[in-house]
């Protein structure tokens, strides 16, 4: 007897997930609701390994809170990233903070902040300063009705924009889910949706069970998304690892300086790697643009 | 016979054991969503009710001196450290109150191997606590300090152990065992302060005495899986002999300002070795979630690896604390995690009798975002009745003002 007989998922939904198919709305708010998460993250686990097999990628980043300019540093030799966060006050704050970046970045790519928080900073002309200013890539884009506008935007003026991330927590994470599913319809190039949010609720934090369950279903969701990214720095090593378990290939925010002062296994580098191959899964450092290291 | 998942999966189903080899085949080569869900489906069998259970109990270390020295903990001082302390009884009988104000039953009550507590001083702290706060329980005193005090009284294990239940000791606590297995207790440098065998007996004499107790098992040291195992194993065979134990507990070792260092092992370990102690430990009701080691998002995860109580809301910790691990939940955030996950809460007892609803739906209670300590910094007082009892130490001694023992003629 195997416990996929005890599964609540019905075999037919699970199969057409394994061939790679798009669930119905309905379908997807259905698994929304079930309290077996583990039924959940294998089939997501079992997306993610007929994508991926083992390979699990990680970015170290060098992040600039635009709250501290003032205490920033050169970033480390080891950064593959530099990753500009915070909300920018206005236009040229964000401007101070970008060059600011781009100098200290040693020729390495800048991306930074939400897209639509620097949409509404300056407009076309304002995302076309930010690129003259060093600024490769938003961060991220958060799904909505203006989002594929927004992207086609900044693309326009060159602003690259790969990845579907959550600022916040929706109200209503099955559909926020579905709306990033439609923007990466609308719009090409979208590799990677962060499905937990940045900024956490302080009063009332996400559990394990809401975001195990976000995680796997937007790999079950997204079918046609690549990359399900999980934030080291951001969720830590535990729940990171777990992440890895139910559907996600990537973690990102792994801190970039090579502190060693707690041991060298203890160091970000040998950290992120030792959680990734203690979780059965092969670890892959990749660049700001999601090009393998290793290749 | 060939392993398969399939296989033992069908026995695991049907209620079936696991031996040794099988259990440390699945643990190493079992993929650890199916560990979770066969560890959730004897989880669900034991306890079909969906009710997961929590206690409000504070977490008191009476002294933090020890003899033991053992490499993998961070809270103990030597004796006469500057550093070290005893908690008078009237601190402990504040701790008390404070404890009932917020609906706790109970104190988890532990502390360090401190050679300047005699047997009376334990006594005197029990019948203290009973004679002011009758109802409440002490969950007291883990197999290796019951041996300490064995050995400081030169007292046998069944006279200790009968002297501290007449004076109100309730249920005992599983710490100490760390790993249950010499090898391993002799790297850890715990070897002195209670072997395996010593452990499971004095466990096996306070079941004699008709009291319960919890188990536990501390991982990620120095020891290889079938350890972890053999651990399982031996608490199973005392279990079967006894049917003392309530709970098992594990958490992971916290290496943040110990001597032994190295490296916290990681929360898909901590997940799969619950489940794998779901299914070792067929005899064992309740398994706990460790938030307190694990976080309170892999803590309430527990919940679909086997485990069916989130353990303590605590009030106070001061031990892994000590060494790097700082979470806290009040018993707001236990409640919303349980229910959160799908469960319904139940305040409990140490003997796992269902209390009813949480406390902060009956009447108003303060909101706790960390965890108290022992003491306030900078508090180094010294308890008043200490001068009554007699110390063995040197620095003991100075500091009671008691005399040094008298030279040999």
């Amino acid at each position: 007897m195997s416990v996929d007989a005890e599964s609540p998922i019905p075999e037919a939904v699970a199969a057409q997930v394994r061939a790679g198919q798009r669930l119905s709305a309905d379908v997807v708010a259905h698994l929304a609701t079930l309290s077996d998460i583990l039924a959940l993250g294998a089939l997501a686990d079992d997306c993610r390994r007929a994508r991926h097999g083992a390979r699990t990628t990680f970015v170290r980043v060098h992040a600039f809170d635009v709250d501290t300019m003032d205490r920033w540093q050169p970033a480390p030799a080891a950064a593959r990233e530099m990753r500009l966060t915070g909300q920018p006050s206005s236009l040229d704050h964000a401007l101070q903070a970008v060059r600011a970046a781009r100098a200290l970045s040693g020729g390495r790519v800048v991306r930074g902040f939400a897209l639509e928080d620097l949409a509404v900073l300056g407009g076309r002309d304002g995302l076309r300063a930010l690129v003259a200013a060093g600024l490769h890539d938003a961060a991220y884009v958060s799904p909505g009705p203006a989002a594929a506008a927004l992207v086609a935007e900044g693309r326009h003026v060159g602003l690259g924009v790969r990845v579907i991330g959550a600022t916040r927590v929706a109200a209503d994470r099955t559909a926020w889910l579905l709306d990033a599913r439609a923007l990466a319809d609308a719009v090409s190039g979208l590799v990677a949706v962060a499905p937990l949010p940045r900024v956490p609720d302080r009063l009332t934090p996400t559990t394990g069970f809401d975001d195990v369950r976000t995680v796997a279903l937007a790999r079950i969701a997204l079918e046609h998304v690549p990359t399900i990214q999980v934030d080291w720095g951001r969720y830590g090593p535990k729940l990171a690892q777990v992440a890895l378990t139910v559907g996600a290939d990537d973690l990102d925010g792994v801190e970039a300086a090579d502190d060693t002062s707690k041991g060298p296994r203890r160091a970000p580098l040998e950290d992120v790697r030792r959680n990734i191959a203690a979780a059965a899964l092969v670890p892959v450092e990749r660049d700001a643009r999601f090009e393998r290291l290793d290749a | 016979m060939t392993l398969t998942l399939d296989v033992l999966g069908t026995r695991i189903l049907a209620g079936g054991r696991l031996s040794g080899p099988e259990a440390l085949w699945l643990y190493r080569e079992a993929p650890t969503l199916w560990l979770g869900r066969m560890a959730d489906a004897v989880r669900r069998r034991k306890h079909p009710e969906g009710v997961v259970t929590y206690i409000i109990d504070r977490n008191v270390n009476y002294t933090n001196v020890c003899t033991a020295r053992c490499n993998f903990c961070a809270f103990y001082r030597t004796v006469g450290h500057r550093e070290g302390y005893v908690l008078g009884f009237d601190e402990i009988h504040r701790k008390i109150d404070e404890t009932i104000a917020l609906g706790g039953n109970q104190l988890l009550l532990q502390g360090g191997h401190n050679p300047d507590l005699p047997i009376d001083w334990y006594e005197d702290l029990f019948r203290g606590v009973k004679a002011k706060f009758p109802d409440f329980k002490l969950h007291a005193l883990s197999p290796p300090e019951i041996l300490h005090i064995s050995r400081t009284a030169k007292l046998p294990v069944p006279e200790v152990v009968g002297r501290l239940v007449g004076a109100g000791l309730d249920s005992v606590p599983g710490g100490g065992a760390e790993i249950l297995v010499d090898r391993v207790r002799k790297l850890l440098n715990c070897y002195g302060k209670a072997s395996s065998d010593e452990w499971l007996d004095v466990m096996r004499e306070v079941h004699r005495a008709g009291l319960r107790t919890t188990a536990t098992m501390m991982y990620g040291t120095v020891e290889t899986d079938d350890e972890r195992l053999e651990h399982m194993l031996r608490l199973r065979a005392l279990q079967d002999e006894t049917g003392g134990f309530t709970a098992f507990i594990t958490w992971s070792y916290q290496p943040e300002h110990t001597e032994r260092g190295g490296e916290e092992a990681t929360g898909v370990d901590y997940l799969r070795t619950l489940a794998i102690a779901r299914l070792v430990l067929d005899n064992f009701d309740n398994l706990q979630a460790s938030w307190v080691t694990q976080g309170g998002k892999v803590g309430q995860l527990s919940l679909a690896f086997g485990a069916n109580d989130m353990g303590s809301v605590m009030i106070e910790e001061n031990v892994v604390r000590a060494a790097g691990a700082a979470y806290c939940m009040d018993e707001f955030e236990v409640v919303r995690n349980i229910e959160n996950a799908g469960f319904a809460a139940s305040r409990r007892t140490m003997h796992y009798e269902q209390l009813g609803t949480p406390v902060f739906r009956q009447r108003d209670v303060p909101r706790m975002v960390e965890l108290a300590t022992a003491r306030e910094d900078g508090d180094d007082s010294v308890p008043a009745e200490l001068v009554n009892y007699q110390a063995r130490s040197a620095a003991g001694k100075r500091q009671r003002g008691q005399a040094p023992p008298s030279p040999v003629a």
